[in-house]
Formats: structure tokens, sequence, C-alpha cells
């Protein structure tokens, strides 16, 4: 039977409401009956809802892969051109990033099996709820519909931060929580401006109204506010501080979605904001290119600097997510095809390799008890498969030629090249650098052994922090090797005439993805490489060269770590000053 | 960073930010200058295609119902929360049984609160019930009345006593409420697509206009909202009744047998 093979027996007309409605049902679903389920009942079914969601997404994918699919709820069909209801778009790429974003939470399900087992099903309806979010968030073409998409993403993961409840949990999700229900604010504020322009939320309709208005205050500050919020959840500098006291805490099942989507999502609405509404205003283009081209180099070498400096794994891998998040926030300010859809493949690319970073880093909490990379010197022995897990996943983040993540990086820095900000390409090289050798050099010292012996240092300077060890080492390992194999095993020829096609239907705009020299990622690795030999055999080198080294970077180092203090106030000061350059940039362009 | 740094730079902020709010307020279209032409859509089709006199409830459950259907669960995701992380500093186990703190003492409630409570608490839950169920009809609505039971559910407290109110309102029943009533809100998106209508398609009858039975599915939802609301904020008061009960660790011992 063919055709029932080809699934053509499902038309495509119902399918964009399901990837959403689905996770919604069975998440209330459990909150009524997860006290009546027996034991691994809620683990079984929040996988195969996760698995339903990134199958349905992927044929929605396929099947927009001509025109995007257009739902309009309630069966409210725009009349005389005015829409009246909400509106689903789902162009192929869109419907991709959605299946990455199931395919993801399927792998964290997996890895988390039994990790909450006493809390009746509350992880994983929290879980669905930010599933079924970030699919709306994704799909929705509709401005205030994408607010709460945002606000419901929101919620659910200040809490599932929260979730160890000792203190640096605690102060780690006060911070998420202000700060991003700062972002909501702005938000609303944002679609307040322009609902009173444009008198619609639609976003094709939006893109008109703002062609029409041409250079106006009142659209430059609707745009000023929407981006900053989106750009606070992509944790852009001088945006980024909540992200590592939150990324670092949460439980490691919940880091993985963190990392490896929800800051990404932040960039995907800018990017499809930047792409399908505000195109038609030369002074929001000329503000954007400036500012994401500067906020994005800025944070890239911040991010990576910030994660060489850490010892708390997680919180190494949270500042090179930043430092990530900074170069596909070049992409969207190179404002050309090359930059979107290196942007989009960087996307699942590194979300991929995240997740899988994170799920080493879960499990060392869980079966060595311990997330302080000094501390664990050593200690890696017995569980070698995840240190080569954690040292592929480090050479793919620098720039290992090999698959997606690679691939979109050749594509944004082609396109970097193209619109004239070799600044950024060099920004893009030494960020990627900085963060694969901060995860080298982990494994070098985890899992070999390397580096100097510690001493009186082994002891961390942060709380005692350990994950359950209730489930076997394999079934950790199974999720995480799965994410970096679907990031190798990407077929280039495919995955590029996929994006040729898909890239100019997500920007509404046809064109050409170009590639970058294909040394450039050879750089990345070799800047790696030295950089993690350097910090693991800086002891055995002479005096006369690694002490100029340490006195040039102390200054600059200490600043660093004086900024992010940890306090909300100053957080809130630096996302202040960070809106006004944008105000400022987008007054002048 | 100090606080008159803080300040210092907050300032340099506001040289910028604030003449860019101003201008873009001054560009702002004149208070009153045009009634949008959306508004002047819905106030035709709502009475006309809806047989609908509260246009909100129109809105909110009709035009623009996958709003509600987020917002909903979004509050959903705000009480899962707080349940997690109150119960998660507690210890897991929940019981039906009323913590007792040692050392206070429960205090007898006068008999005239107690018949205040009596009479008031069926009164409130009436009140509430009226306005689920008019919705379509005068302002209010499943949000509305749910909190307004659940409110009323908190006169029993009033009334009866901590202990009393734990009898009446079981933690389990409440998770059911809440999830079987947002989960009513979804088949009421999903099961129009069964007959091949849109999701959340109004394909119930309509009814007639101004009558307390307009507005088709609406109605279907509205009961599920005030089911999860109730249910929700029950669970919530009840949470935040137990975390007080919390026995405090340094506590004098001996205030166990007082």
């Amino acid at each position: 039977m063919p055709d029932w093979f080809s699934l053509s027996w499902i038309p495509s007309a119902v399918l964009p409401p399901l990837p959403v409605a689905l996770p919604l049902a069975m998440c209330a679903a459990l909150l009524a009956t997860a006290h009546l389920l027996p034991g691994r009942w809620p683990d079984i079914l929040a996988s195969l809802t996760a698995l339903a969601v990134a199958a349905l997404c992927s044929l929605i994918a396929v099947r927009a892969a001509d025109a995007p699919l257009v739902y309009w709820f309630g069966g409210w069909t725009p009349r005389a051109g005015m829409p009246l209801g909400i509106g689903f778009s789902v162009d192929a790429a869109s419907g991709w990033v959605a299946a990455f974003i199931g395919t993801l939470f399927a792998a964290s399900f997996v890895f988390a099996w039994g990790f909450f087992e006493e809390t009746h099903g509350h992880f994983q309806i929290l879980m669905l709820l930010f599933l079924a979010a970030m699919v709306g968030f994704v799909f929705t073409r509709d401005l205030f519909n994408l607010f709460v998409w945002f606000e419901v993403m929101s919620v659910a993961a200040f809490a599932l931060t929260a979730y160890h409840l000792d203190e640096s949990a605690l102060a780690g999700a006060l911070n998420f929580t202000v700060t991003n229900s700062l972002a909501g604010f702005l938000m609303l504020g944002g679609i307040g401006l322009i609902y009173a322009r444009a008198g619609t939320l639609d976003f094709e309709e939006l893109a008109r109204a703002v062609a029409r208005a041409g250079r106006d205050p009142v659209t430059a500050g609707a745009f000023c506010l929407v981006a900053t919020a989106l750009m606070i959840k992509a944790a852009v500098v001088p945006f980024q501080f909540w992200l590592a006291d939150a990324h670092a805490v949460a439980p490691s099942p919940v880091s993985v979605i963190f990392s490896g989507a929800m800051v990404s999502l932040g960039l995907f609405g800018l990017a499809k904001l930047t792409a399908v509404v505000f195109t038609g205003s030369d002074q929001v283009r000329g503000a954007v290119s400036l500012f994401m081209i500067g906020a994005g180099s800025a944070t890239a070498l911040v991010g990576g600097w910030m994660a060489v400096l850490q010892r708390h794994l997680k919180r190494l891998l949270a500042f090179s997510t930043i430092s990530h998040a900074g170069i596909m926030l070049l992409g969207i300010g190179a404002l050309s095809q090359g930059g979107t859809g290196g942007l989009l493949l960087y996307l699942v690319g590194h979300g991929l390799v995240k997740g899988a970073l994170f799920m080493v880093a879960g499990i060392l909490l869980a079966t060595r008890a311990g997330i302080d990379e000094i501390a664990l010197r050593g200690l890696g022995r017995g569980i070698e498969p995840a240190g080569i897990a954690m040292a592929l996943g480090g050479l793919l983040l620098c720039g290992l030629p090999l698959g997606l993540l690679d691939q979109g990086t050749r594509i944004l820095q082609g396109a970097l090249l193209d619109g004239g900000h070799p600044f950024a390409v060099a920004a893009t090289v030494v960020g990627a650098g900085l963060t694969g050798a901060a995860v080298l050099r982990a494994a070098g010292r985890i899992f070999l052994g390397l580096g100097p012996d510690p001493g009186n240092e082994a002891q961390a300077p942060s709380e005692a922090e350990r994950e359950k060890a209730n489930r076997p080492l394999w079934l950790m390992l199974a999720p995480c090797l799965v994410l970096l194999a679907l990031n190798v095993a990407a077929p280039e020829e495919a995955v590029a005439r996929l994006a040729s096609e898909a890239v100019p239907a997500f920007m509404h705009r046809g064109g050409g993805l170009g590639r970058g020299p294909s040394w450039l990622p050879w750089l990345s690795l070799a800047l790696t490489l030295v950089i993690a030999a350097f910090a693991l055999g800086r002891h055995k080198l002479p005096r006369w060269f690694s002490r100029p080294v340490r006195a040039t970077q102390s200054g600059p180092t200490r600043l660093l770590e004086q900024v992010h203090s940890g306090l909300i106030g100053d957080y809130v000061t630096w996302m202040t000053i960070g809106l006004a350059i944008l105000a400022g940039l987008l007054a002048t362009s | 960073m100090n606080a008159r740094w803080r300040l210092v730079l907050l300032g340099l902020a506001c040289l910028v930010l604030v003449p860019c709010a101003v201008s873009a307020i001054r560009a702002m279209p004149d208070f009153g200058a045009d009634i949008a032409a959306y508004g002047a859509r819905i106030n035709a089709i709502a009475p006309a295609e809806r047989h609908v006199a509260n246009m909100v409830s129109a809105i909110n459950f009709d035009i623009r119902g996958l709003d509600t259907l987020g917002e909903e669960f979004m509050l959903l995701a705000a009480i899962t929360g707080t349940v997690v992380l109150l119960r998660g500093s507690r210890g897991e186990a929940i019981t039906d049984r009323a913590a007792r703190l040692p050392g206070r003492p429960v205090l007898p409630r006068a008999e005239v609160v107690v018949l205040a409570c009596r009479i008031a608490g069926p009164i409130t839950a009436l009140f509430g019930t009226y306005v689920v169920l008019h919705a379509t009809v005068t302002p209010g609505g499943g949000f509305q009345g749910g909190v307004i039971l659940a409110s009323a559910t908190l006169l029993i407290y009033l009334g009866e006593g901590y202990a009393g109110w734990r009898d009446s309102v079981r933690s389990r029943w409440l998770d059911a409420m809440e999830g079987g009533g947002a989960l009513l809100f979804v088949l009421c998106g999903l099961a129009p697509m069964l007959v091949g209508a849109a999701f959340m398609e109004n394909v119930l009858p309509l009814g007639t206009f101004r009558d307390l039975f307009s507005g088709g599915l609406m109605l279907v939802e509205n009961l599920g909202v005030a089911a999860a609301v109730t249910g929700g904020f029950t669970q919530l008061f009840l949470e935040f009744m137990e975390e007080t009960r919390e026995p405090d660790q340094s506590d004098d011992p001996k205030g166990e047998n007082a």
C-alpha cells in the first residue's frame, strides 16, 4: 500500500493546528489523571507525544515545500482583505525548525527517563506546554499570538529553572523571571504601538502598513521594543546576563531545551519579523544592520571569552550558547538570503550539538556527582563514551567541517563576507574557537586527566551539586549520541537543495545562498586546539612564555567577571543601555 | 556596580530613551481620532453571525479563540509551576489530612462568622455560576466566574476552619477539575475538525441573540475554562495554606507538646 505510507490520505489543510493542540491535550489529560497512572506512564506518553509532534511537523514541512500552508483558526478567513481571526502560516523552514524542536524534546524526555518520577507528571506537563508554545511561536502569523506563545514559554521555563530549589537555583530563576518578564512588557508595548499605526496584527498586513508608513517614529519604536524583547530571550549582549545564571542551575534535561531551542527561538522570531514584517522600512533595515552586526560580534566574543573562564561545566556551556547566539544574530544583521539561511541551519545544528553537550554534563552530574571541571579531573574514566561525545561536541562547536552546524557556519560566513563585514567574520571564527576550546579543555581534563594536579584547588567554589543516578548509562548516552549523529549525518546535498528553496519562502524574497571560504572553519579549529592545549599544558611551559599571556588577559578578565555580578539591578541597567543604543540607532538611521 | 554607577548609567540611557519615546508618542494617532476598522467589523459580525451580545466574549472565545487557549494554558503552567515549587520544598507526599502546626492554637469560630459564611458561601457560588453561564450575554465568562467560584471555597475555610476546608476540598479532585477543564477547551478546538470544520470553528447551533443559550461552542468553552480556573485557583489557595503550616525547623521542640 504505497499510498498509505506516503501519507497522502492526510489532507494538508488539517495539519497546522495539530502539533500545538496535541501536546496541549496531552498535558491537560496528564494533569487530570497523573496520580492514577502507574510509574513510567508519564514518561512514555510525553516521549510519544514529542515524537508525534516531530513527525507531524516534518510532514507539514514536506507539504509546505511548494507553498506555505496557511490556516485560519475558527474558520475566520480574511474578508475583503482584512484578517479577522488568527492565522498560522507555515513555510518549509518553519516546519523543519518545529520538527527539530519536537526531536529535541523527545531526546530530552528519554534522557530524563524516571528522573522526575516523584512529581506526579508535573515535569512532563510543564515540558509539554513548553513544546506546544514553541511550535505555536514558530507557526503563527499573528503578532499578538506570537506574544501569547512567548509568554507561555517563559512561564513554563521559570518553574522548570527553579526545580532544584537550592539557593543558586532560586537566584537564577529569579533573575530569569525578572528579566524575561521585562521582555514581555516591552513586547506588549511594541505590539500596542504598531497596532495603533496599522490597525491589524497579521504579519502580511503589518508588512504593508510598515511599507506605507515610511520613516515613522511609531513603527520604529515598535520594532525597537519587540526586537529588544526577542533579543533578551536570545541573550544578546548587553541583554545576556540572565542566561548563564538560569541555564547553569536548571536540571540538565531542561538545560538541553533552554540552550538547544529556547534561546535560538528568540533569534528565529527576530529573523521572521525582520524579514517579513519590517522589511519595507529602510529606517529599520539600516539600524538592524548596524546594531545586529555590532551586538552580534560583541556577543560572540564576550560569550566565548567567558566560557573559557568557567570551571562549572554547565555555566561554561551556557556562556558558549551566548557566544553562538551572537554568531546567529550576525546572520540577521547580514540582511540577506545567505545570512538568514545560514542562521536557520546554524540554529538546528547548534541545538543538536549543544543539547548533546548538556546531556554529557547531566551524565557527569548523575554518575560522578559533580559538575566542577577541576574537581572532576581524571574522574571520567569508566564512562569514556561520554568523553568521546563531549570531545566530538567540542570539535563540532568550533567548526569541524562536518555536518549541519558547519554547513550553516559556512553559508553565514559567506553572507557576511558578501555584505562587507570582515570584522564580523573574524568574530565568528574567534567566538566559535573559544567555545570549542573551553569544551575540549574540560573534556581533556575530565576524561584524560590532563592539566596540572589541582591540589587544594580541587574544592569547587560553588555548592555541591548532583542529579539522581537512577538510570543506566546507555539510556542517558543514547539520546546524546542520536543528537550528535543527526547533526553529523545530515546529507549536505539534500540540505543545500532544501535550504535554497525554503529560505526564499521564509523571507518572501528570492535569492541564492553563497558559501564562505572553506579554510575558515579550519582556522577556528586550529585556534581551538591551540587554546585548549595552552590551557591544559600551561604549567609545563617556560615562565617567560606564560607570564605575559597571563598578565595581558587578567585585566579584561577581571572586568568581565565583575560585570557578571548576579545582581538584577545591574542586569536591568545594562538592558536599558542596550535599549537606548538601539533606539538611538533607529532615530538617526 | 554600586547604586551610584547604576543611576548614572540609567540616566545616560534615559537621555536617549526619553526623546525617542516623546517623538513616538507625538507621532501616534490622536486620541479618539479614528475608530479602528477592526472594531467596527467585529461589532457587526458578532451579533449577526454568532448571535452574541458580549463582543469581548465573541473575540476571546471565537474570533481570536486560539489566544485564549494559550492564555488558559499559561495559567495552567503558572499554577503547575507554583505547585511543583511549593511541594518540592515541603516534600512531595500530599495527604488530604490538614497539617497542624504544633504550638499554634486553633481558635474556635464565632457563631456569627460561621452563619455569615454559610449564607454567603452558596450565594457566592451561585453568583459565580451565573457569571460563567451568561458569558455570551453580559460581561463575564469562565475566567471571571471561575475565580468567584474559587473564592467561594475560601468561605468554607473561613466558616468551618482549616480542617473542615481540607475535608471538603480534595487536592486530586482539583487536579482533575483543572486538567479536565483545560482538556475540554482543547477538545472544543479539535472536535469541529472531525466534521470537516476548522480548529475551534463554531459548529454548534447558535441559539437566539441575547438569550442565555446563545453562542454555541462558546458556552462549552466557557464551562471548560470555568472548571479549570476554579480547580486551579483552589489548588493554589490550598498549597499556600499548607505552606503557612510548614513546621519550622528552628522551632522550640517543646512546642510539639504544647
